[in-house]
């Protein structure tokens, strides 16, 4: 599933005149290289995302198929103080993204 | 133009006060013109799905045209999860979703932060407040953007080329 990107209107998915250019003009056009991949999407509030990209706009509203969110939370040991990493995962099928609460996108990370 | 209504706002059952009442849903700015002559349609009775509504605002048409909003516009109708900014989670039938992405709930099983589950007949989340929204699965997702993208552009070029006040009077293609 290829949407396209929306800044030009979603004329080009209806098969109307618009022809979507190929080059790399600006930042946006860096995400629409990543359509219909795997990609990590860091957002506000310690979250992240994995998923395919189905589509986006220039809000960075997103489209992500077979996500995972993971959230992370610190907690402080109360004795010796050492921070300690919580993440909690879910899986949702497909979830539309608001695009105020994505911070950077990006394919997902090798974990080394 | 329609006003918009302030902060998210629950209405628990059995105590409505000022709601909008049943049946209307706030929506009685958003129904599509019908070619000819004839009334506006009739509002479906809430406990079936109503047919997409299209705003009467110009802006709000092209803003919804030109994001993904349009896609949420959509899944009108649908049963799905809303999960706000704060945590909290809404499961219910989307009844309107505008071009700000606040999205009006019907027959809410709502999920605050601390966990506590409460039922309301009606919810309207202001856009700012909405973080995820769950896409159903029986949704196709292209072809409810092209229908709706499609609606929208009965509603421009209602009353054909030579009738009608034009949106875009010196268009020059369509």
């Amino acid at each position: 599933m290829i949407f396209g990107c929306y800044q030009h209107g979603l004329d080009q998915m209806t098969d109307m005149k618009q022809q979507t250019t190929n080059t790399v003009e600006e930042p946006l056009d860096l995400i629409r290289l990543s359509l219909d991949e795997r990609i990590y999407v860091k957002m506000r509030n310690d979250r992240e995302l994995r998923g395919r990209l189905h589509a986006y706009d220039q809000h960075l509203n997103m489209i992500l198929g077979d996500v995972e969110e993971t959230v992370t939370t610190i907690e402080i040991d109360e004795e010796t103080y050492e921070e300690i990493y919580k993440s909690t995962k879910r899986n949702i099928p497909m979830l539309f993204v608001r695009g105020d609460g994505v911070v950077l996108v990006a394919p997902p990370l090798r974990v080394g | 133009e329609p006003q918009h209504l302030g902060p998210a706002v629950c209405s628990p059952r059995r105590r409505r006060g000022a709601r909008v009442p049943r049946g209307r849903g706030g929506s009685g700015r958003g129904r599509v013109p019908r070619a000819g002559p004839g009334p506006l349609q009739e509002l479906q009775p809430v406990g079936e799905r109503r047919t997409m509504e299209i705003s009467h605002s110009v802006k709000e048409r092209t803003i919804a045209e030109n994001s993904l909003v349009i896609l949420l516009q959509g899944i009108h109708g649908h049963v799905t999860t809303v999960d706000l900014r704060d945590e909290s989670t809404a499961l219910g039938r989307i009844t309107n979703v505008d071009a700000f992405m606040n999205i009006r709930l019907a027959e809410v099983t709502f999920t605050d932060r601390q966990g506590r589950v409460s039922q309301l007949d009606d919810l309207f989340v202001t856009g700012r407040n909405v973080r995820y929204v769950h896409i159903p699965d029986e949704v196709d997702i292209k072809a409810t953007v092209e229908k709706q993208l499609q609606l929208i552009h009965k509603v421009r070029y209602f009353g054909g080329r030579d009738k009608g006040r034009k949106e875009f009077p010196t268009a020059r293609h369509k």
